[in-house]
């Protein structure tokens, strides 16, 4: 009788949800499609693995470094990113069995007579950040004599490599594979190197979902789920199943309409969270920033002395430095995550309010002082003489300023893809890791962003018509 | 009731090291116009300012009316609105009409209504003859206009005190008549006044006493025809001479 009245323990009721954070650029284990819907093989598995297992998973495609820095700071519960097995990451986080086998090779341009690492001597190799692959070319640069240039995500490393600026690049091989199969100038010379094996990364005290995925990938080989997995993103083995396999996820027309038609509503989604990001961002730095402006001009030490800092500070900082600080740092301050979102707006807020507050402060304190002595004799206290006498005329001062700061919060939005938000740029990155069509794609992002400028500084000159007349 | 409207005691200024007000001791009596002479420089402007609070003392003591304006328990925003004050370069607001000027601070503070304001900034107009400028902003009004409704301005708040700080020095001299003219028309009708000025004609017709300032402290002062005729001190003489020769 009792039990009936306590909480069934119920499968559907009791799944928990797991956040796990991927890479955005790392296909065939993880990429967009043209639906801008995440596929790959890691989230396939993780996905089939929650399933057999019984919980749920949220997938953030954050980008390889800062989803290990998201894991860091426990963020997020785990990493499946086509991240190999070292005695390092073992050593900061619990590591599953391996669940695919790979090696590093060297890629160069189509045309490069390059054959080995010896022919390397003197030359400059592209690498991306984090990853094994930088690590391992990092080992041996010394012996073989040549340079390192870094880059955040794979595409940019291969266009570094068929441009000619680089060389050589050092990738996973099932992934070099798949860029090549999908048009990408290169090819793979000499034999891989540090075969070694994939997992998914929990931080230490996450034993319970390690043990799932441990757990699950077994029944998953045993099955044949495995191998199906595996073959819906690389064939069965065969060059030409690999290509067919990767002509799911890619568009035909690869002419400059045709690609913008195929991307376009994926180009919109990231142009919408440019904008949601840009609107919400002026929204509050304008706010913070007329209100620390304002604590700037109270003749007060403290306050003017709380203004100046906040000024000091948040100009001073970088802003990829501050969103990275906000996104990762601040999480193992305070013990609770922070949503990119969040991160993002609290970063723009900061250091746009502070941009806002420097010209609010400038345009208050460039209205004759005799306006606010006038007032004042007349007996009208410090607020009510601010408010009717000063401000009407400081924010005419100040109107350019704003306008200016509108145009580069829009700009600045971009810098938030660092933080894995997908807006205009991210989205930008993600499109080129599928088609590898760097030069159109950002072509089409720029333009996207010219657009937004100059229609916003249309509205602002009639804004500001408006406000002379 | 105290006897004077102002009372000055021992008053010193510096800003930072540099001392400018040394120890004034002045007193202004109801209905009495007094005119504040001396070279730039000689302090005359920060004593102005310190009587409606604009500037602090350093030391010493400020009393209106009685009341010490420092003390903790006074209103300074009370004490300003019985001081009118007219400044060199007016000072008018640049974002509002000369009637939006004139009516900001009385409807602001709560001491007349919207309509009472009007009629009562009309006739401010009419005293210093400026009844069809209501309407105009002040860019579009010439210099002598312009101080002319800052006078209207300040008298809208019926001011026991009147402050003037040169207020004709900014003026082309064609200007100069009019606003002195107004000012001699308060002068006559009572009001009380301390006035900063270059002017000696005007000092020696409407000053009951000018107050001669040098190097931060009251150097002479006395009746007007004592001033002008008999100064005392050589540097009053030396002054005198400067400007009425100039
Ligand atoms: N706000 C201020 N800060 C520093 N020095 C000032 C300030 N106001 C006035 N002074 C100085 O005080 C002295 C007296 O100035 P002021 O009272 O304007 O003289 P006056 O009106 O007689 O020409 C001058 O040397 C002037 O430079
Ligand atoms: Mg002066």
């Amino acid at each position: 009788m009792l039990g009936a009245l306590l909480p069934g323990k119920t499968v559907a009721a009791a799944q928990k949800t797991y956040t796990i954070g991927t890479d955005v650029t790392f296909a065939p284990f993880e990429f967009a499609n043209q639906d801008n819907k995440y596929v790959g093989i890691d989230l396939d598995l993780i996905k089939a693995i929650a399933k057999e297992e019984g919980f749920k998973v949220e997938i953030k495609p954050l980008g390889f470094n800062a989803a290990v820095q998201a894991l860091e700071a426990r963020q997020i519960d785990g990493v499946i990113a086509g991240m190999s097995i070292t005695p390092e990451r073992k050593q900061k986080f619990l590591m599953s069995d391996p669940y695919y086998k790979s090696g590093v090779v060297m890629a160069v341009a189509k045309k490069s007579s390059i054959k080995s690492l010896k022919d390397l001597r003197g030359k400059r190799v592209a690498i991306k950040t984090g990853t094994d692959s930088a690590d391992y070319a990092n080992s041996i640069k010394q012996k073989y004599g040549f340079s390192t240039v870094t880059f955040d995500d794979s595409n940019n490393m291969y266009q570094d490599v068929t441009t000619g600026n680089s060389a050589a690049c050092f990738e996973d091989q099932p992934v070099m594979q798949y860029g090549i199969n999908n048009g990408m100038a290169l090819k793979i010379v000499g034999k891989p190197a540090r075969e070694g094996a994939y997992g998914f990364a929990t931080s230490k005290n996450n034993q319970a979902l390690m043990n799932k995925f441990n757990i699950g990938l077994k029944k998953l080989r045993a099955n044949g789920q495995y191998d199906k997995i595996i073959e819906r993103y690389l064939g069965n083995g065969s060059a030409k199943s690999q290509k067919a396999a990767a002509g799911n996820s890619q568009t035909t027309d690869r002419s400059f309409i045709g690609l913008l038609k195929a991307n376009w509503s994926t180009l919109m989604g990231g142009l919408r969270e440019t904008m949601v990001l840009t609107i919400v961002a002026i929204f509050f730095a304008t706010l913070v920033g007329i209100l620390v402006g304002l604590l700037g001009v109270i003749p007060n030490k403290l306050c003017q002395g709380t203004a100046t800092t906040f000024i000091y500070i948040f100009r001073g900082l970088p802003l990829m430095v501050l969103a990275l600080f906000i996104y990762t740092g601040v999480p193992s301050l305070i013990g609770s995550k922070v949503p990119a979102f969040i991160a993002g707006i609290v970063t723009l807020t900061l250091n746009e309010g502070a941009y806002t507050a420097a010209f609010v402060k400038g345009g208050i304190q460039a209205v004759d002082p005799g306006q606010m002595e006038a007032a004042r004799s007349l007996g009208l206290p410090f607020g009510k003489a601010m408010r009717k006498v000063i401000l009407p005329q400081g924010i005419k001062i100040m109107i350019p300023s704003f306008i200016n700061q509108f145009i580069i919060t829009l700009k600045d939005t971009s810098i938030l893809s660092i933080i894995g938000l997908l807006e205009l740029t991210q989205t930008g990155k993600i499109i080129i890791a599928r088609n590898m069509e760097g030069f159109k794609i950002w072509t089409m992002v720029a333009l996207i962003y010219l657009i937004i400028i100059t229609l916003l500084t249309w509205l602002s000159n009639w804004v500001q018509k408006k406000v002379k007349a | 009731m105290s006897q004077y409207r102002v009372e000055m005691k021992n008053v010193h200024k510096s800003f930072g090291d540099n001392d400018v007000v040394k120890g004034v001791n002045l007193n202004v009596a109801n209905n009495e116009v007094v005119v504040m002479i001396g070279a730039s420089g000689a302090g005359k402007s920060t004593v102005l300012r310190m009587i409606n609070g604009l500037e602090t003392v350093t030391s010493g003591e400020i009393l209106i009316d009685g009341e010490d304006i420092a003390h903790k328990g006074t209103d300074i925003n009370k004490v300003r609105e019985k001081i009118g004050m007219v400044f060199q370069h007016f000072n008018l607001f640049p974002n509002m009409s000369v009637m939006g000027n004139i009516t900001l601070a009385p409807t602001e503070l709560g001491i007349a209504s919207k309509d009472e304001a009007v009629k009562q900034a009309k006739e401010m107009l009419e005293v210093v003859g400026l009844t069809d400028k209501a309407d105009a902003m002040p860019a579009q009004l010439s210099g002598g206009q312009q101080q002319r409704v800052a006078i209207a301005r300040a008298l809208a708040m019926h001011p026991d005190i009147m402050l003037f700080d040169e207020p004709t020095s900014a003026l082309d001299p064609e200007m100069v008549g009019d606003v002195l003219g107004v000012m001699r028309r308060l002068a006559k009708q009572g009001m009380t006044m301390v006035i900063v000025t270059h002017e000696m004609g005007f000092a020696k017709e409407v000053a009951d006493r000018v107050v001669f300032f040098d190097n931060g402290t009251i150097l002479e002062q006395g009746k007007p025809k004592d001033i002008f005729e008999h100064p005392k001190e050589e540097r009053t003489k030396n002054f005198l001479n400067k400007v009425l020769n100039a």
